[in-house]
């Protein structure tokens, strides 16, 4: 029996990072796509209009937390978990779960299983 | 010849000799030297000119050398008088004047004869006065009750005196009272009392006595030099007859036949021997004398000299109680020496500096007895000037004994604060100190006091600078800790991720249907993978602690402008990136090294470049430049920042200088830029035009230029 799962895009200014999502959730049967950059990684939200968004916080050109202030702008239920090397003592965590994040992780994750739950927390939520 | 003129011609001849001692190793500025030679002068008046007296054979002749002898006669008991006055510090001017007055009115009356005296044969053997009228009893009186009051002077002075002063005191009493009854036997004879003037070989006992108290008990203060002579010339002579006697021996015994020609083949002999080894033999001596005997008094100027040229100067503290302790023991010869140093922090005095102190880590409390005595009195204390008077308590002796000190001087800094103690051990001379040495060396204690502070101060500021140096840099480095972060915990979650999504995979079964040939693949990439991740990890956190890590001080001559930019590039590459600061490197290719401080000069651009984009409030441009010009390398960080007003440009590089919030920077920044910057021989300096932006131009010396 199969349990749907999430449809997911994950953006972060680290490819390798991004393609290990993407081998990782594939194999387990969840749709995901994947952008290193964030201008094409809004097309992507755009056009497959996911359950969750995975973020980076700190990239180049638009960060994470405006792709956030876009999502909510546009009113969409799109989940945003948010996996960030960038640490400032939670202010930045605190912020973004206020701003709407479903959730803030840090950068390494504890487990890749435990993002994988969180997505699966988030769509059951949803 | 008659015994009585042999008597004197004995008090003439070591009365001669001791006044010679004194005009030759004396002082012509001292009251005692002085008057102790006019006695001794008048003692070689009166002594020949008795001898002269007494080997006359007509009465004519005994008058007339009677005279001269009377002359110097007269005087000597007002001299004497004079001697014990200023030895005793009195102040009774009043009768020496009287005796003054009174020699010279006698002196007078001899010349013209009013003495009322005649010339009578005594004893069978040679022509003495007699008085005939009462002139001559009135002279008699008088001069004894001048001699008497002196004595009586010098035995009062010597009761209540004590410690080193009371022995002079009683060594001369003794020479003088032995000198001065011996005068008076002279008058025995004059009154025909039938008693031989015997007293009369007593008076050499003034300068025996005399040079006894000066050799033993540094009576008059010329002991050192007499003493030293006195052995130098000993042994230079016992050595000379040690040498002529194997001559004498060649000579008398080998060579007797030989006649003539054995003689002076034995003084060759002796000859060469002298010859050969006189030197050496000298050198020996010398070095025995100074290092045993060591009768050289140190001199004072040299120790001045050395001290305020060589040693006060420098500021490096431990160097400085080093040389201070090596040149006070050379100079003054000191068996032992120390400095104890304060510190602050521990409340102790620590040994900073010795000599010939065993133990080499003493410290002391300062509540210890002795640091508290010499902290509260600030006064030196001497084992020896108070150990006769009385007795210290033990644990001071104990401390006293442990650093072999006979003499502990306080440092005492303007504040009253004492810093530091300066002990002295005992001289090698076994010497006491004296008082010249106290006249020299408390003021030379006081100087020191204010070298070693200026050097603690010196160390004091240089440890405040680096350590806000250090703030500063750690600061800077807390600020790119996102930069930082994201390049440490990226690689690392990249490679975490990898392997554990591949473990997870094959547990789950994910990985059934691969081949193993696909699955070793899939190992290879990752294993590829977490490899290149962890190496970008390694590099950013070597890169940062290299950077954090303290300047050890060395200096390099080959450090490339270039590759320093580019590696601080590389750790503030990424937050800049990320703020929108593009970074032009435009530095030219084969340009020369430049000679300083690696890690300083990486700090110096690090800091500019960070201003640089602090400047800009995101999106920008810095520009980097640098160029060899006529043996410089000038280097150029540009910015298209806010620029900086044209008042403030010339405080930028004051220290606590700040722009930013409380909280934010230190404000030490470009100060301690243009230090380290000037420290390694170079130049900084800024232009900067508001709305357009800043340049920070830097120049070094080029070393050499780079081999291609």
């Amino acid at each position: 029996m199969a349990v749907e799962k999430p449809s997911i895009v994950a953006i972060d200014d680290e490819p390798d990072f991004v393609d290990t999502l993407k081998e990782y959730f594939e194999l387990r049967g969840y749709r995901i796509k994947i952008a290193s950059r964030v201008g094409p990684g809004i097309d992507l939200i755009g056009s497959e209009k996911p359950d969750i968004v995975i973020l980076d916080l700190k990239m180049p050109g638009i960060n994470g937390e405006e792709v956030l202030n876009i999502l909510r702008s546009k009113k969409l239920k799109t989940k945003v978990i948010f996996v960030s090397a960038f640490e400032d003592a939670g202010k930045t965590k605190s912020r973004m779960l206020a701003a709407g994040a479903f959730a803030y992780m840090d950068k390494p994750l504890k487990s890749i299983k435990d993002l994988e739950d969180t997505v699966n927390k988030a769509y059951s939520e949803k | 010849m008659n015994a009585f003129a042999g008597f004197n011609l004995l008090i003439g001849t070591t009365s001669l000799l001791f006044a010679l001692l004194i005009i030759r190793f004396g002082n012509v500025r001292n009251i005692l030297h002085i008057t102790l030679l006019l006695l001794n002068i008048a003692l070689v008046i009166w002594g020949y000119g008795c001898m002269m007296s007494a080997l006359s054979d007509n009465p004519a002749s005994a008058m007339f050398w009677w005279k001269i002898a009377h002359a110097g006669g007269l005087y000597t008991v007002v001299f004497f008088l004079h001697h014990v006055l200023a030895l005793t510090e009195n102040k009774g001017r009043r009768v020496l004047i009287f005796g003054y007055i009174m020699a010279t009115a006698f002196q007078v009356c001899a010349a013209a004869d009013l003495l009322q005296i005649k010339m009578t044969y005594v004893f069978d053997s040679y022509f003495y006065i007699t008085p005939v009228g009462m002139a001559y009893p009135i002279f008699t009186f008088l001069w004894c009750a001048i001699g008497f009051y002196a004595s009586f002077i010098l035995f009062d002075a010597f009761r209540k005196s004590h410690g080193e002063k009371k022995v002079q005191f009683k060594v001369l009493l003794m020479a003088l009272v032995i000198c001065f009854l011996a005068g008076v036997s002279h008058f025995l004879t004059v009154y025909h009392t039938n008693i031989y003037p015997f007293g009369a070989l007593l008076v050499p006992a003034l300068p025996i006595v005399a040079t006894y108290g000066i050799l033993r008990h540094r009576l008059l203060d010329i002991e050192v030099i007499v003493r030293k002579t006195l052995v130098f010339a000993g042994l230079l002579a016992s050595v000379f007859a040690a040498l002529i006697l194997p001559t004498l021996l060649i000579q008398e015994y080998i060579f007797r036949g030989a006649g003539f020609g054995g003689k002076m083949l034995g003084l060759a002999v002796s000859g060469v021997i002298i010859i050969a080894s006189f030197r050496r033999i000298e050198d020996f001596l010398i070095n025995i004398t100074d290092r045993f005997l060591f009768q050289k008094r140190y001199d004072y100027k040299e120790l001045l000299k050395t001290f305020t040229s060589e040693v006060l100067t420098v500021l490096d503290l431990n160097k400085l109680v080093k040389l201070t302790v090596d040149k006070l023991s050379d100079i003054i010869r000191l068996q032992s020496c120390g400095i104890l140093l304060l510190n602050d922090e521990k409340n102790e005095y620590h040994l900073a500096a010795s000599r010939g102190i065993k133990e080499k880590n003493v410290v002391l409390n300062v509540n210890n007895t002795l640091t508290s005595f010499l902290t509260r009195t600030k006064m030196c204390l001497s084992i020896k000037a108070h150990g006769k008077e009385y007795q210290l308590p033990e644990k001071i002796v104990l401390d006293m004994n442990r650093l072999k000190l006979e003499l502990a001087i306080p440092l005492m800094t303007s504040q009253d604060e004492m810093i530091g103690i300066l002990t002295l051990g005992a001289k090698k001379s076994d010497e006491e100190y004296t008082q010249d040495d106290m006249d020299i060396l408390l003021p030379l204690a006081g100087t020191l006091a204010i070298a070693i502070s200026n050097a603690e101060m010196f160390v004091e500021l240089g440890k405040t600078q680096a350590e806000a140096a250090q703030r500063e840099k750690m600061a800077v480095i807390g600020t790119l800790s996102a930069g930082i972060n994201h390049e440490i915990c990226n690689p690392l979650g990249i490679a975490r991720g990898q392997c554990e999504a591949f473990l997870l995979n094959i547990k789950d079964g994910l990985y059934k249907n691969r081949t193993h040939q696909e699955l070793v693949e899939k190992a290879r990439k990752i294993m590829e993978k977490v490899i290149h991740e962890t190496d970008r990890a390694t590099t950013i956190t070597k890169r940062l602690s290299t950077f954090a890590k303290p300047s050890k001080g060395d200096i390099s001559n080959d450090i490339s402008v270039k590759y320093e930019i580019d590696e601080v590039l590389a750790l503030v590459g990424y937050e800049m990136k990320l703020d929108h600061i593009d970074v032009m490197n435009k530095i030219d290719e084969n340009l020369p090294f430049i000679s300083g401080d690696k890690k300083q000069l990486q700090e110096v651009f690090f800091n500019l470049i960070r201003n640089a984009a602090q400047a800009m409030n995101e999106k920008g441009r810095i520009t980097v430049t640098a160029r060899e010009d006529s043996g410089k390398v000038i280097m150029c960080i540009e910015d298209t920042g806010h620029g900086i007003p044209k008042d403030k440009l010339a405080q930028i590089f004051n220290p606590f200088y700040t722009t930013k919030e409380p909280g934010e920077g230190t404000g030490l920044g470009l100060f301690i830029v243009r230090q380290v910057v000037e420290r390694n021989r170079g130049r900084i300096s800024v232009k900067s035009k508001v709305g357009e932006g800043t340049t920070f131009v830097l120049e070094f010396p080029a070393v050499a230029k780079v081999k291609v």
